[in-house]
């Protein structure tokens, strides 16, 4: 009988190839056997990549077989969100500009897991360009949460959530400009982490908002996010933003938080809009952190009803400047049947950009413009630098803070439509992109009205991730929750 | 109406201000300004490249610490302030030459700020400036402000197939070849200092000579690696406040940079003398037809939406850095220039053009050193004077060291010449050979029969040949005719078959006849 990875951790695959129970082989097929199950009803790819996975894991079992000592992510199964680079694969950005775009090289983050050897089983889908919070611009269609089909899985990191929430695969990468790796997490109740911008590499994403993206996992368990942020973190002479970063992030999850004072900011949990049942979610978790030994203290983030506004002039401004590259010049969708340079650089434009990448181009475009510059970008840095300052403050009070992820829990499909409302589910996110903070969004069970995946976030001083992940890990131990949607499980019995 | 022909006549009534954008690629690299990649010449089209200077999506700019340094050198040369942090930026435009569809450059702080050249004007180029005080010789020293030297890349080359001109209107197809994108690229902004095409020309050959020195390009013209836009406008002598400007562009090359900036001096002037107004403009010297065209108005210009470029941090450099730089900067054509006054005695022209040539003044270093320090004017003579000649004579941009010419053989030469063994004509048909086929003059001289007579006896029996054959002659120069003397010289050297020493035959000519 196939193997049934969908309930696995990235360590329980791992320990079960190095003690010889499966072969890196069986893990791999056990994915691909997971994927054709549930990709139907999900739809968490863009495209799936079986050989590549295969071929990976044979050289697992060849290394193993040889007697090679397998590095920790060895035969662990992994998705990529399909703005990352990889060779052999299309790097679509759920863009009808880039549906047929094949990569050219891998991006540091893929060169990393494929160096650690895990096994590529595909591309996940995606916002368009990941402008949005609910992988619903995805010219490729949207994605569903596994825990409830006709909800959003969020975004833009959709596919990632779900494949991992689904069963799928233990482990996948996303990219998170103002939420798109937490929030995600938090409707498709998996653990997801954006670590402190310059811990891990740029290079090879297809950028968004260059001084507000970070690469960071997705996974069912803190120990597993943990894992994987030791192959991916580190400096990469090729992105002159990344930082050294020789930490082990899985050395302290066991350290818990007897001692610590951990801040809850009264601005963000008494937010207008917040669901009930997401501020119970928190109270329960600031309750078993005060069980642990925590001490809850209250902070001020003076300028964080900014932070929203500030964001939304800075990211689509470098948005503007990162998608001019796509000119159909020499790749991308050409529209046919235009004699000239411009008219057939606009109408390829026009055509292959989607709504909400063609809103975020115009606006990008215009706030860069001559005279408006001033008026809002010059600004829009100062409030960063008052924001980044704000956390810099308060983490020398308290180390770290916990607020909820998202103010409320998946949305129905095609729910929410209006922009501004869709920018509101990044509330709690979106600060940490501006200041350069790393957050995780840790699921708490799911909410009481709506039975769906609720989280809390936990944010740290920058590079203090591995404090993030240490406060995630003590909590998590205080849930006994599913980690893998019933759809899994379901699927397995109806076969 | 006063006349307005040609630049001399518009700058008596007319003040032209004028500042020139001269752009340098740092040929003398190993690798492109972001990337990897190498830089090379001539290389089959894209070959050279990589996702970064490609712009391919998710690849990221690593600034080369190479570049950094040479601008750093550039500045010091310059009389630059080096700013210890300086950011890169995006200018955003549309253009297939530059992958991204913005290039990255410097934003309001450049690596260089606030620098400046003397300009030394003397002869012709002096002439077309009436405003300041001249000396003896009708020249001037001028010093023009340097704004700023940033670093850049460069866009990719593009060739449009079919059309008319190279231009793209009209044109089948078009050819990007993106070996050259990402070479790293030098722009200096000069003050609006400059007052005559005669002073551009020579910011531009001076700054060239400053470049070469440093030995941080090529600075080839011909090739685009070092290439010059200029900003001119013109107000009435007196006037403080500055007029419309309109910017030019294909002045790439040391004729072009000052006949088209005085072909725009003449008809800005003749559109204000009319009554007209310049309207700011972008214009393109056409060497064909010897004018300048429209290429595009103000009103279709671009925004740039120049923004901090995201991917790069803000680059800051130490005060060690900086130093380490400041020693490797070699001597500058300005400080050699001096040497050469003050340790061979050349006069001030000659020194500016030896100092200016680094190849040459090189040459002109060995062979004094190799003639034991001495007859630097001599040898001065024959590189500034007869080698020039014979290179123009030559086809294309020869230059000494094309030539057969050692700074050995120069340096024989000179001591054959200055130690009266040959005469100056003997020693230019030396020259000649040296350049031809090389050698050793003392040989030449000698297979030749070359060999200058200065033997008093053999030039006396000479002399008293030449005087009794033409006794009226004789009668008439002590009769005053003094102009005579020369008669009586050619005929002594006719009579030695020109290898008598005029020196010694003039000297006894004249003893004789006037005793």
């Amino acid at each position: 009988m196939a193997l049934d990875i969908t309930q696995m951790s990235a360590r329980q695959i791992h320990a079960g190839i190095q003690d010889g129970s499966f072969s890196a082989v069986e893990v791999a097929q056990g994915a691909i056997d997971a994927i054709e199950a549930l990709e139907p009803q999900v739809h968490a790819f863009i495209q799936t990549t079986p050989e590549l996975a295969l071929k990976a894991a044979r050289a697992v079992d060849a290394d193993r077989a040889a007697g090679r000592e397998l590095s920790p992510l060895a035969g662990v199964p992994i998705a990529f969100k399909d703005n990352m680079n990889e060779m052999g694969t299309r790097t679509t950005c759920g863009s009808k500009m880039l549906a047929n775009y094949e990569s050219l090289y891998d991006a540091t983050v893929v060169e990393r897991m494929l160096a650690a050897g895990c096994l590529p089983l595909g591309k996940t889908n995606m916002d368009e360009f990941a402008f949005g919070s609910s992988t619903e611009t995805s010219f490729f269609g949207p994605t569903c949460n596994p825990w409830d089909l006709d909800r959003v899985p969020g975004g833009s990191s959709g596919g990632s959530a779900a494949s991992v929430a689904a069963g799928m695969v233990p482990l996948s990468l996303g990219s998170d400009t103002g939420g798109s790796i937490r929030q995600p997490a938090s409707f498709c109740g998996v653990v997801g982490f954006k670590p402190t911008y310059g811990v891990v590499s740029r290079y090879g994403i297809v950028a968004f908002g260059s001084s507000l993206d970070q690469v960071g996992p997705f996974g069912r368990s803190v120990g597993d996010v943990a894992l994987a942020m030791n192959a991916l973190a580190g400096r990469d002479p090729r992105d002159c933003t990344s930082q050294e970063c020789a930490i082990d992030f899985t050395a302290n999850l066991d350290e818990g938080v007897e001692g610590m004072r951990i801040g809850v900011v009264p601005a963000m949990n008494e937010a207008e809009g917040v669901q009930p049942e997401v501020i119970a979610a928190l109270n329960e978790a600031l309750d078993h952190l005060r069980g642990l030994g925590a001490q809850i203290v209250e902070v001020e983030l003076p300028h964080i009803d900014a932070a929203m506004a500030a964001y939304y002039v800075i990211g689509p401004c470098e948005a503007f400047s990162n998608l001019s590259r796509f000119d159909a010049v020499r790749y991308g969708y050409r529209d046919p049947g235009h004699a000239d340079l411009s008219s057939m650089e606009d109408a390829s434009r026009a055509v292959g950009f989607g709504t909400e990448a063609r809103r975020r181009i115009l606006v990008g475009s215009y706030l860069l413009s001559s005279g408006v510059y001033d008026e809002y970008y010059l600004p829009a840095q100062k409030v960063r630098t008052l924001i980044t300052q704000d956390f810099r403050e308060a983490f020398s009070k308290v180390d770290a803070i916990v607020s909820p992820t998202s103010p409320r829990t998946a949305f129905k499909l095609g729910e929410v439509s209006d922009p501004v409302s869709m920018h509101l589910s990044d509330l709690f996110t979106i600060a940490i992109n501006v200041a350069g903070n790393g957050g995780l969004s840790l699921p708490v069970g799911l909410g009481r009205d709506t039975q769906l995946p609720v989280s809390v976030q936990i944010l740290g001083p920058q590079f203090g991730d591995d404090r993030i992940l240490r406060v995630a890990s003590a909590l998590e131990g205080c849930y006994d929750i599913a980690r893998t949607a019933p759809l899994a499980a379901a699927a397995k019995g109806g076969e | 109406m006063a006349s307005m022909e040609t630049v001399e006549e518009v700058l008596k009534d007319w003040e032209a201000v004028i500042g020139l954008e001269i752009h340098c690629e740092l040929t003398t690299l190993k690798t492109k300004m972001f990337c990897g990649c190498a830089l090379e010449h001539g290389a089959e089209p894209n070959t050279n490249v990589c996702p970064v200077c490609l712009g391919l999506p998710g690849a990221l700019p690593v600034p080369n610490k190479a570049a950094v340094q040479s601008i750093v050198l550039s500045g010091l040369a310059t009389n630059c302030k080096i700013m210890k942090r300086s950011m890169f930026y995006r200018k955003n435009y549309f253009y297939p030459d530059m992958a991204k569809n913005f290039q990255t450059t410097q934003g309001p702080i450049a690596f260089c700020m606030d620098g400046w050249l003397d300009l030394e004007m003397e002869g012709d180029d002096a002439a077309e400036r009436h405003d300041v005080e001249k000396d003896e010789n009708g020249g001037y020293v001028y010093r023009v402000g340097i704004e700023r030297i940033h670093l850049e890349e460069d866009a990719a080359k593009m060739i449009h197939v079919g059309g008319t001109d190279g231009r793209i209107a009209g044109a089948d197809h078009s050819l990007i070849d993106y070996n050259r994108a990402g070479t790293p690229l030098t722009e200096l902004v000069t003050r609006p200092d400059l007052r005559t095409p005669a002073e551009a020309r020579r910011f531009m050959q001076k700054l060239r000579q400053i470049y070469l020195a440093l030995g941080i390009s090529d600075c080839s013209m011909e090739d685009g690696s070092m290439r010059c836009d200029g900003n001119i406008s013109l107000r009435r002598r007196g006037e403080t406040t500055l007029g419309t400007k309109t910017e030019l562009k294909n002045l790439n090359s040391f004729k072009s940079l000052h006949d088209g900036l005085a072909y725009e001096i003449v008809r800005q002037a003749r559109v204000l003398e009319s009554g007209g107004t310049i309207k700011q403009e972008t214009r393109h010297w056409d060497i064909t037809h010897k004018r300048t065209v429209v290429m595009r108005t103000k009103e279709t210009a671009d925004d740039y939406r120049f923004f901090p470029e995201p991917d790069l941090a803000p680059y800051d450099l130490s005060d060690e850095f900086i130093d380490e730089v400041r020693a490797l900067l070699p001597e500058l054509p300005e400080a050699k220039k001096a040497r050469y006054q003050a340790d061979y005695g050349l006069p001030s022209h000659d020194a500016l053009l030896l100092a200016d040539d680094g190849e040459l003044g090189a040459f002109f270093e060995q062979a004094v050193a190799a003639a034991g320090g001495m007859h630097a004017q001599r040898i001065a003579n024959y590189l500034l004077n007869d080698l020039p000649a014979a290179l123009n004579a030559a086809e294309g941009e020869a230059t000494v060291a094309d030539t057969k010419l050692t700074p050995e053989a120069l340096a024989g030469l000179a001591k054959l010449q200055d130690g009266d063994v040959i005469s100056s004509k003997q020693g230019k048909q030396v020259f000649a050979e040296l350049l031809e086929q090389g050698g050793d003059p003392e040989q030449i001289v000698e297979a030749r029969g070359m060999k200058q007579v200065s033997d008093t006896a053999a030039i006396e029996a000479v002399i008293d040949q030449v005087l009794a054959a033409n006794p009226d002659k004789v009668a008439a120069y002590q009769g005053g005719k003094k102009g005579l003397q020369g008669f009586f010289m050619g005929q002594c050297m006719k009579a030695m078959k020109g290898q008598g020493n005029p020196k010694v035959i003039s000297q006894l000519l004249a003893q004789k006849l006037d005793s």
